[in-house]
């Protein structure tokens, strides 16, 4: 495990937000909107760990709506990123308040007129099943493994957004790809379709 | 090869660069649909429901003296009213509100025997579930509680930034969505600080307890003695004696009973050594979570074993050092912490500093 490349967010990074958050703080809803830029893919990452895919647009500007009326309590501008993850995760604990919110399996149609953005089919359910699959990894994996796959961001852009430090999400990237390429050789040997489907059931249900 | 060289072969997971690895570039063409693509709203056009300070309306200048005399009296007055009631009564605040799921739960000598009836719970009042009987209740702005039978739960306070709890005997599943920190459930061995979770707690006659955390991460202390549970973790509490270490629940039987003992037994200096023993042979990668705790819980003579175990199980950040670990440096325990993944620190020592100074 690699320790040495465990650093600081780069100052011009950490500086930039800094004055974004004062920015902010003081009226100025141009810089927020500048740190919705940069904090969304974040935001929008950790809400597709656990909440269904077409409810997470809506809950991203949720939660930075919810961020705005807090933004004075933060009293450590410099923990933004950890403190935006905290008030995330807490959003999506919200959605499932509603015990009969029940979210039953959904069929591939289904997920394609809701889910679309292309018109392979076959890649469509593939990624269903790979994104069912990536939300069973434990908590610590699927975070970073989410905002790296699905969302882009380089390792040092996840550690400096969340607050993390380098050598954890490197460690935990490593370990959560390993843990996702066993899991998905489990899925792909022959006549596993139904269990697929199983699985993409309880990753919506959790 | 060790599983450091395999991390550092892994550039281009960790940042695009290097040889692409093809499973990765796979699963990020594969994945890139589920993307972030919206546009920021327009935050200019949000109003935001927050408290303003508003200047005096320029009108007042128009207003006699004696009227704006009598004004301040007024004002004056309501807020007396206002001071004296919050610090006296305690008892302002929003109330949760009470559903009964079976049986008839009751507040004081009120029950609730009907499904349609409902109730609520303020500042002072206490929800008693019989061995028949559960509920649950709710606050909008904070979370939800099931109550389970044989319970006692009580409010302790209810203010805008601050929810407090008192589960005085039984069991809650607590769903919080209130920003971490604003919600706290106090037990007669522990003090439960949410930070941004769904958990489980038990509280037995005795006044010991057990919390679970299913999501997120929870804070447990008592008299400064703090345990951390994060998701799929379990922490014990006493009386007298307060959290004990958490651990993950699906860690081996000899670790989990050597690790009860270790919190809670009485026991001699050379039972405690070979509990220590267990524990540090047994432990797996993730019970660097117990670890990381037992480090600050250990006498100094043991504390070194815990180092080089710990060590070798999740290596510390480069700023953290033997020596610094060794004579416990609080913000060389807070890195290596947070380096483990499980939350940072900081939340906990914001949210657990301002509920100190209540």
């Amino acid at each position: 495990m690699e320790r040495r490349a465990v650093i600081a967010q780069p100052m011009t990074e950490t500086g930039a937000d800094d004055a974004l958050i004062n920015a902010a703080r003081a009226g100025d809803r141009s810089a927020f909107g500048l740190l919705y830029n940069r904090y969304a893919r974040m935001v929008h990452g950790i809400l597709l760990c656990r909440v269904p895919p077409r409810e997470v647009d809506d809950l991203v500007q949720e939660v930075f709506l919810l961020a705005l009326r807090k933004l004075d309590s933060l009293r450590d501008i410099s923990r933004f990123g950890a403190w935006l993850s905290a008030i995330t995760r807490n959003r999506a604990n919200d959605y499932y308040r509603d015990s009969s919110r029940v979210e039953l399996p959904m069929e591939p149609e289904e997920e394609e007129k809701v889910q679309s953005r292309s018109n392979d089919h076959a890649a469509e359910q593939e990624a269903a099943m790979t994104l069912a699959v990536l939300r069973t990894l434990p908590e610590t994996y699927r975070e970073p493994l989410m905002l790296r796959l699905v969302e882009g961001l380089t390792g040092p852009e996840i550690a400096g957004r969340m607050g993390l430090t380098h050598g954890s999400v490197r460690v935990n990237l490593h370990r959560g790809m390993q843990m996702l390429r066993e899991k998905l050789a489990e899925k792909a040997a022959p006549g596993t379709e139904q269990s697929a489907r199983a699985n993409r059931a309880s990753g919506q249900n959790e | 090869m060790s599983e450091k060289d395999r991390v550092m072969k892994d550039d281009y997971l960790w940042d695009g660069s290097g040889e692409p690895d093809p499973d990765v570039r796979k699963l990020e063409n594969l994945m890139g649909r589920y993307r972030h693509n919206q546009p920021a709203p327009a935050f200019d056009q949000v109003v935001v429901k927050k408290s303003v300070r508003r200047p005096w309306d320029l009108s007042f200048s128009r207003h006699s003296f004696q009227l704006a005399a009598a004004a301040a009296v007024v004002l004056i007055g309501v807020a007396t009213f206002i001071i004296i009631r919050v610090e006296h009564t305690n008892n302002s605040g929003p109330a949760w509100e009470i559903a009964r799921i079976e049986g008839a739960p009751r507040v004081g000598w009120h029950s609730l025997s009907s499904g349609k009836e409902t109730a609520h719970l303020k500042v002072g009042q206490t929800l008693v579930t019989d061995s028949s009987s559960r509920a649950s209740i709710t606050l909008d702005e904070t979370g939800t509680i099931e109550v389970d039978p044989a319970s006692r739960l009580r409010v302790v306070a209810s203010g805008r930034d601050r929810k407090r709890l008192s589960l005085e005997r039984g069991t809650i599943h607590a769903t919080i969505w209130a920003p971490p920190g604003e919600f706290v459930v106090d037990t007669p061995s522990a003090v439960a600080v949410d930070l941004g979770c769904v958990y489980t707690l038990h509280v037995d006659d005795s006044g010991a307890g057990v919390l679970r955390t299913t999501m997120g991460w929870v804070g447990f202390k008592l008299n400064g003695h703090e345990s951390f549970i994060p998701a799929g973790a379990v922490c014990a509490t006493r009386p007298r004696i307060g959290p004990g270490t958490p651990y993950f629940e699906d860690a081996s039987t000899s670790f989990r009973d050597a690790l009860s003992k270790f919190d809670f037994a009485k026991i001699t200096p050379q039972e405690r050594n070979a509990l220590l023993g267990i524990l540090l042979v047994d432990a797996r990668p993730q019970d660097a979570l117990t670890l990381w705790h037992l480090l600050s819980r250990v006498s100094d003579a043991d504390r070194p074993g815990v180092y080089d175990r710990l060590a070798a199980l999740a290596p510390p950040p480069k700023e953290v050092t033997r020596e610094g670990i060794l004579r416990l440096d609080q913000k060389m325990l807070d890195s290596w912490w947070n380096s483990l993944g499980y939350g940072d620190v900081y939340l906990w020592h914001m949210y657990e500093r301002t509920w100190s100074e209540k």
